[in-house]
């Protein structure tokens, strides 16, 4: 297939999805909506994820933050400055993690990711107790789902865009060499610890714009609906069984696992956990050869 | 201020003996387990249902909590991690593969004791009589918490150094490559070194349960903790695990009563980026 | 002459091991030095200190004026210090030309686009790799990946290149071409230290060559005369008197 054709049969994709609001029931624009954002998170991700193999578990300490600023900002602020100051925090926070624990090894990474969300949550928790004396709060923004809608689908085309460029550009090809070796990419003189914190930092913003642009669908949140684990969990399935090392790999896997999951939590919502975790251990069965070799595999053939 | 010494102790105590079963699982056994901390949930709940359902006093409840702990845990292993670490073609993949199938089993244990119990804080009132003890007065339950971890951890010390079963554990922990030219079977000592883990973890829920409140989603803290203490004790060194424990339990309280009971998992927090970025090899754990 | 890389009191101990003890040389610009020693003497600790690798715990590495000894990997190699490694190391996920251009890409230059893809093609086809930029890391032969390391090496475009064994496991025809390829370096005006074990290539290369044992420089001079030296037979024969 030319690439002119390609590109024009994307375009063409692109419209039926931005237009579906129009011909969906409200339903179905619902569960575009909750697709297009499980999307974003996934290729948001993977973004960090797939070329450095540095596994997040922290995904929904962004979202989560990114819920909360709109929660608390939304009566004081223009919508627009609300989104750009989450997107700042998210940032910040991502830095800061970033900092202290991306030039350690992995391991500690994913461990201090893994507790991250907790950590948020209860700092969360701690400040509305006790400094604003409040827990849960109403969001009231003028926005239907067609608006979220159309907002996460712009970003997840950013995203995608993003994802793009950087595959070819320079900092992607550095971000594969330090996958592939660290030691190797700083004796070519990349900084390592720069580039992967650049990465980490714009993973966590566009994470963090999801969770704010997703908050106003649920009217009244507080920490313990918007710090949910299992986002996390969701977002790191639907990206490893895409293929976190491809552009359209993590999207590929969101899709159908969004609505699997969707399925699940209507009909088993109190099992849903349950099944959740022993389809994880299966799917973990399933890769021959473990999942760190599923990075390299699709890599491989995606080049 | 002694109050709080000894309520730190107790804690820490607490926080020793779990991470004395992480560092066995992760250290020897090279399984990183982030359902670590449900496996506790499960023994508090365990023990919750034996006291209130059957009137068996917790100390009892030891002798079929911790036996369960190791069965469940060996069952574990041998089905679900040892086809991952006999498949791995080195260290990172099973680091990668166990962190994700224990991430998985997390959400296994948190669904059944949430459809089971439900996500309500629990607790249950033993031996809740005040004891004076050097001028304070500190719960019964508390001093007995910690004079078991305490025993449990000894056992545990003993075991590890002055036998031949722990010196062989011990040998794998240092040279996994190597063991198996001294004709120890590295297979078997993991699976024996994970239930072991599992038996302490769950020792570990009987003895929180005897003093604290605890919900079906509280697994991730302990894990943390845990996991914390290990990696400031250094990896694989159990009594690394024991004076990190004492450290962060200590340091736990003293936050909690003169700042913030909220805070103190953000405390614990920057304990321990506090040592990873000055001594990322932990406070016991060799220097290079 | 002024000194381009000028090494003092170099240490670095490894728990109670003491791997490098009071190291003192210089190199001057287009020079090939060799640095030998039996396994174990403190050759590659060396390289990997003025690398960046590991950290020395004392001492100073001047390079071109510049203090080496606490800047990490990729600042040194900013600076002009390109390295091969032991045991050949790739970078699997890329292609061979995707292996150079890395190097193209954060060097001294930051060289990207056409202009660096032409001179990728150059880099492989001066280490003998003519045309096959496009192939995966993992069908290259052994010898190949040493001279796609090369190549890697050389487009970070260094004055000075450090060889670890880079002409171990080749067979005689290969090692005439590797001692080829490193005399054109010469030629260039890079300079070189070679860390190398083949005494055919240290002869062939080097007029310099500096010994280590023990962590510590036993002997160094015109490589003619240290080679003849006893001690330097006896480190590398083992003193036995077997």
């Amino acid at each position: 297939m030319s690439s002119k054709l390609k590109f024009g049969l994307i375009v063409c994709v692109w419209l039926v999805f931005a237009a579906a609001p129009f011909y969906l029931s409200d339903y179905g624009t619902g569960l575009l909506l909750g697709m297009s954002g499980y999307a974003t998170l996934a290729t948001a991700w993977a973004l960090f994820s797939g070329p450095t193999r540095y596994v997040s578990l922290a995904t929904v300490a962004f979202f989560g933050t990114g819920a909360y600023t709109v929660a608390v900002l939304s009566e004081v602020m223009p919508y627009p400055l609300v989104l750009l100051v989450a997107a700042a925090i998210g940032c910040a926070l991502a830095a800061v993690v970033g900092l202290s624990t991306l030039r350690l090894a992995g391991v500690y990474f994913v461990i201090f990711t893994f507790g991250l969300a907790e950590l948020v949550r209860q700092t969360v928790t701690w400040w509305e107790v006790n400094i604003t004396h409040t827990l849960g709060r109403y969001i009231f923004l003028p926005l239907e789902g067609r608006h979220i809608y159309w907002q996460l689908l712009a970003l997840l085309t950013l995203t995608l865009i993003i994802s793009w460029l950087i595959g070819r550009s320079r900092l992607g090809l550095a971000l594969k060499a330090v996958g592939d070796d660290e030691s190797v990419a700083a004796h070519v003189g990349i900084d390592v610890t720069r580039a992967k914190l650049l990465l980490f930092m714009l993973s966590a913003t566009i994470i963090t714009l999801v969770g704010a642009i997703q908050a106003p669908r649920w009217t009244y949140i507080e920490p313990s609906i918007v710090f949910n684990p299992t986002l996390s969990f969701l977002t790191l399935i639907m990206a490893l069984l895409g293929g976190p090392g491809r552009l359209w790999g993590p999207m590929v896997g969101a899709i159908p696992l969004f609505l699997l999951f969707e399925w699940l939590s209507a009909n088993f919502p109190n099992h849903f956990s349950i099944i959740l975790g022993l389809l994880f251990i299966m799917i973990v069965f399933v890769m021959p050869n473990g999942v760190l070799a599923k990075f390299d595999d699709l890599r491989r053939g995606s080049n | 201020m002694l109050e709080h010494l000894i309520n730190g102790l107790v804690l820490g105590g607490t926080y020793a003996l779990i991470a004395m079963g992480l560092t066995l699982q992760y250290g020897i056994a090279r399984i990183m387990n982030l359902a670590f901390g449900d496996t506790i949930i499960v023994a508090c709940f365990g023990t919750f249902v034996l006291f209130s359902g059957y009137q068996l006093s917790p100390l009892l409840a030891l002798f079929v909590l911790v036996p369960a702990g190791f069965a469940l845990s060996y069952a574990i292993f041998f089905f679900i991690m040892q086809p991952l670490v006999e498949r791995a073609p080195h260290t990172a993949a099973l680091e990668v593969d166990s962190i994700l199938v224990t991430f998985g089993l997390l959400f296994v244990i948190q669904g059944i004791l949430l459809v089971v119990f439900g996500g309500a804080y629990t607790s249950y009132s033993f031996l809740n009589t005040p004891v004076d003890l050097l001028g304070t007065t500190v719960a019964a339950n508390r001093l007995s918490a910690l004079v078991l971890a305490l025993v449990l951890g000894a056992i545990l010390i003993f075991v590890l150094f002055r036998t031949r079963w722990g010196m062989m554990l011990r040998a794998v922990a240092l040279a996994p490559e190597s063991a198996p030219l001294y004709g120890i079977d590295v297979t078997r000592v993991a699976r024996y070194a994970f239930s072991i883990g599992g038996a302490l973890a769950a020792s570990g829920g009987v003895v929180i349960s005897m003093y604290q409140t605890f919900t079906a989603t509280a697994g991730v803290v302990f894990t943390m903790k845990a996991l914390i203490v290990v990696i400031l004790g250094g990896k694989g060194s159990v009594f690394g695990a024991l004076v990190a424990g004492l450290i962060l339990g200590v340091v736990e309280t003293f936050v909690a009563a003169y700042i913030d009971p909220g805070l103190t998992l953000a405390a614990t927090y920057t304990v321990f980026l506090g040592i990873l970025l000055i001594r990322p090899t932990g406070l016991f754990g060799k220097g290079g | 002459m002024k000194a381009q890389l000028e090494i003092t009191g170099l240490e670095k101990r490894f728990g109670g091991l003491v791997a490098v003890n009071q190291v003192d040389f210089s190199l001057a610009k287009g020079e090939v030095v060799g640095l030998l020693g039996p396994n174990g003497s403190g050759k590659t600790t060396v390289l990997n200190m003025i690398s960046g690798a590991i950290a020395a715990d004392k001492g100073d590495i001047v390079f071109r004026g510049t203090n080496l000894s606490r800047l990490k990997p990729h600042r040194i190699s900013k600076l002009g210090v390109a390295r091969t490694f032991q045991l050949v190391r790739t970078l699997p996920t890329l292609s061979v030309a995707e292996n150079v251009l890395i190097s193209f890409a954060y060097g001294r230059r930051r060289l990207w686009g056409r202009e660096a893809d032409t001179l990728v093609e150059e880099k492989l086809a001066f280490v003998g790799l003519e045309g096959r930029g496009g192939e995966r890391v993992g069908n290259l032969t052994y010898i190949d990946q040493k001279r796609m390391e090369l190549a890697r090496a050389l487009a970070s475009e260094p004055s000075l290149l450090l060889l670890d064994e880079w002409l171990a496991g080749l067979n005689p025809s290969e090692l005439q071409i590797g001692i080829d390829l490193v005399r054109q370096l010469q030629g260039e005006g890079v300079t070189v230290l070679l860390v190398e074990h083949i005494m055919e290539a240290v002869r062939a290369l080097c007029s310099r060559c500096i010994v280590m044992n023990a962590g510590q420089i036993i002997a160094s001079g015109e490589s003619a005369e240290v080679l003849k030296m006893p001690e330097v037979v006896r480190a590398y024969l083992g003193d036995d008197d077997a």
